[in-house]
């Protein structure tokens, strides 16, 4: 209660330490909700790209489904004949908005694929729907969109939606298919949000539909995939499995997984370290600002520190009340810099849905993180002036001027 | 018995080369129930021995028993814990903390010292036998100079203690309000049979306590104690001058 007075004792001051606080949390709040997202789209990737082996015509680098050669259907067939492999799935991957000049995303473009529910079974990434039912293998026509997708054409389940998505400057050749809306994926905040989920046979005509007019018609794409995704029986080591492959099946190029893990880890190292530097910024601006604060606070009652003592305060007594008082500035900036932190990200996401950019990502391990460092930063920046204030001769501090 | 004993109550400073004696071997002994006044010039050695007495300073030489205490042998935390039980403080300046009212400011030695569960209960009454029923929740701003040294008395009195010091608890207000603090202070030391020791450089306001300790460069000039018919108690007898 006398805490809460003697904040309100120097008002403008408290008011601009408060601010100070706010600003830091405020940053710490927004660059890390960046990074949890950008480390949540990582982390997906690396659980997915962790738990298979990565296929592709032998002239690709990497992922199939971001660019490269084509695959043959029968090579599929012959990835499945190698010892240790459980099962192999064809993928093949285009574009949703092709021709789109908004090619710069924070995340994966808008794409659309080809899905087998049985990949689910051997995933350690797991792909649950929100709402509806998976594709029919045999009814082509069918689709189902990953959340943001969904969010961003306003789709719902038994709408219809013509993909791909048609360009405002399309050329005169174009072509797309309506598809039904037959089922919504629950948000994993990484790549499968933004994708569409059609039937081998639909994405296999989008995919020549992708090929250059004057070769179209010569190619038989019914036989044709972007490439593979490999799971190893249990216990088979991955990437000596991408050893075997490539060393059996010829004509195909087979990425270890902890190549590809490794990559995705990287990226993720590099946001945490933004994260950090925020962090450091709050906590020197911040604490700074604190201890100048709570050490005028102590200079301006040292009489009431004086009578305290004579009263019968301890040294700790004093010490107490003087950190719970930097620990409540430190509280209460915390507080108002997470909901403006939430408010703000909360605001910014909303905007940017429509153009499929889902930028912040508020976790309650960031809202912890965010709470034990305003208040952590009160405790230690107070104590610099509680010691001061604790360790003041009562006889001095009774007749200071 | 007896509530304070001095022993060649000794406080030297070192000032540059010097060495100021601001107390220099004082022998005394004060009697439960006592209220006694310290007299003397600025630099007499008064304000140091009532620091001394508060257990505020430590002497250089002597000791300060109380109540069969000897206080020199305590460490700072005892020290501390024996202030909060069995001392009261009035200070010249009040200091009564602005942020509280004045029932939170007589309950602020409570904060430190636990003494049962009627702490709300035992501050109103209080405030009320000073004459502050209805300004308990005042706030120290709110309220005139003999108001506040009213609080503090009150605030002096919380903890039960044996002995109240004041430090020229009368130097910041009217004659008039002077002596109504004065007759305060008698009636709280009769009613509680709490040892009173107040410093002051105001001769009426001494030649109304029992005794009158005078004292020179930090030594005890005369120790006078009052005559009986002058004394408060007298005159409390007689129904004279009773504030």
């Amino acid at each position: 209660m006398e805490i809460i007075r003697n904040l309100t004792r120097r008002k403008l001051r408290n008011i601009l330490t408060i601010s100070g606080i706010v600003i830091g949390v405020l940053a710490l709040v927004t660059m890390g909700a960046m990074a949890e997202k950008f480390n949540a789209l990582l982390s997906g990737g690396a659980t997915y790209f962790g738990s298979n082996v990565q296929v592709a015509d032998s002239s690709t680098g990497g992922i199939s489904a971001f660019g490269g050669g084509l695959l043959t259907l029968d090579r599929v067939a012959a990835l499945e004949q190698v010892a240790g492999v459980a099962a192999a799935f064809p993928d093949i991957s285009v574009s949703a908005k092709p021709g789109s000049t908004n090619t710069v995303s924070f995340g994966v473009p808008d794409y659309i694929s080809n899905s087998d529910p049985r990949a689910n079974d051997y995933s350690a990434f797991k792909i649950h729907l929100a709402q509806g039912r998976e594709v029919s293998t045999t009814t082509n026509g069918e689709v189902v969109l990953g959340s943001d997708f969904a969010t961003e054409f306003k789709k719902h389940v038994g709408d219809t939606i013509d993909l791909p998505i048609r360009a405002t400057d399309a050329p005169p050749d174009f072509v797309n298919h309506t598809f039904t809306v037959v089922g919504i994926l629950a948000k994993t905040q990484t790549a499968p949000d933004t994708g569409a989920y059609v039937n081998l046979t639909d994405a296999q005509m989008l995919l020549k539909e992708t090929l250059p007019a004057s070769i179209r018609a010569s190619i038989d794409t019914s036989k044709l995939v972007n490439g593979a995704t490999v799971y190893g029986k249990p216990g088979v080591d991955l990437d000596k499995l991408a050893d075997k492959i490539n060393a059996e099946v010829p004509g195909v190029k087979a990425t270890k997984p902890s190549v590809l893990v490794a990559s995705f880890n990287s990226g993720g190292a590099i946001f945490t370290a933004i994260t950090t530097g925020a962090a450091l910024i709050a906590l020197v601006v911040g604490g700074l600002s604190v201890i100048n604060t709570m050490l005028m606070a102590v200079t301006e009652r040292v009489r009431e520190i004086g009578l305290k003592k004579a009263i019968g305060a301890k040294v700790g007594d004093i010490l107490r009340e003087y950190l719970l008082e930097a620990v409540l500035i430190g509280g209460i900036g915390g507080a108002i810099g997470l909901l403006l932190g939430w408010g703000l990200t909360s605001l910014i996401n909303a905007a940017t849905a429509s153009a499929n950019l889902s930028l912040f990502l508020l976790t309650w391990r960031l809202v912890i993180v965010a709470i034990l460092f305003s208040v952590g930063l009160g405790a230690v920046a107070g104590i610099i002036p509680a010691l001061r204030a604790s360790r003041m001769d009562p006889v001095q501090a009774l007749r200071a001027a | 018995m007896a509530t304070i004993e001095l022993k060649d109550l000794t406080k030297h400073y070192k000032q540059g080369a010097t060495i100021v004696k601001a107390v220099d071997g004082i022998n005394l002994t004060i009697e439960s129930g006592e209220f006694v006044s310290v007299v003397g010039r600025s630099g007499s050695g008064k304000t140091t021995t009532l620091d001394l007495l508060g257990l505020l300073l430590r002497p250089t030489a002597g000791q300060i028993v109380l109540d069969g205490v000897d206080t020199g042998k305590l460490r700072d935390g005892a020290r501390a814990d024996l202030r909060a039980k069995k001392l009261g403080f009035i200070f010249q300046e009040f200091n009564l903390l602005s942020t509280l009212n004045a029932i939170q400011n007589v309950m602020l030695p409570l904060r430190y010292y636990k003494n049962g569960t009627d702490g709300k209960v035992r501050a109103a009454a209080l405030l009320e036998e000073v004459g502050l029923k209805d300004r308990m929740h005042h706030r120290p701003d709110q309220m005139s100079g003999g108001e506040k040294q009213r609080v503090a008395i009150a605030r002096s009195l919380i903890n039960r203690p044996s002995l109240v010091l004041g430090d020229e608890p009368t130097g910041e207000v009217d004659s008039e309000t002077s002596q109504q603090l004065i007759g305060l202070m008698r009636r709280m030391n009769r009613e509680y049979g709490v040892t009173f020791v107040i410093v002051t450089h105001d001769m009426d306001i001494a030649a109304q306590t029992d005794r009158t300790i005078r004292l020179k460069d930090g030594k005890v000039l005369s120790d006078v104690r009052t005559d009986a018919d002058q004394s408060y108690l007298t005159k409390l007898e007689r129904g004279e001058g009773v504030a």
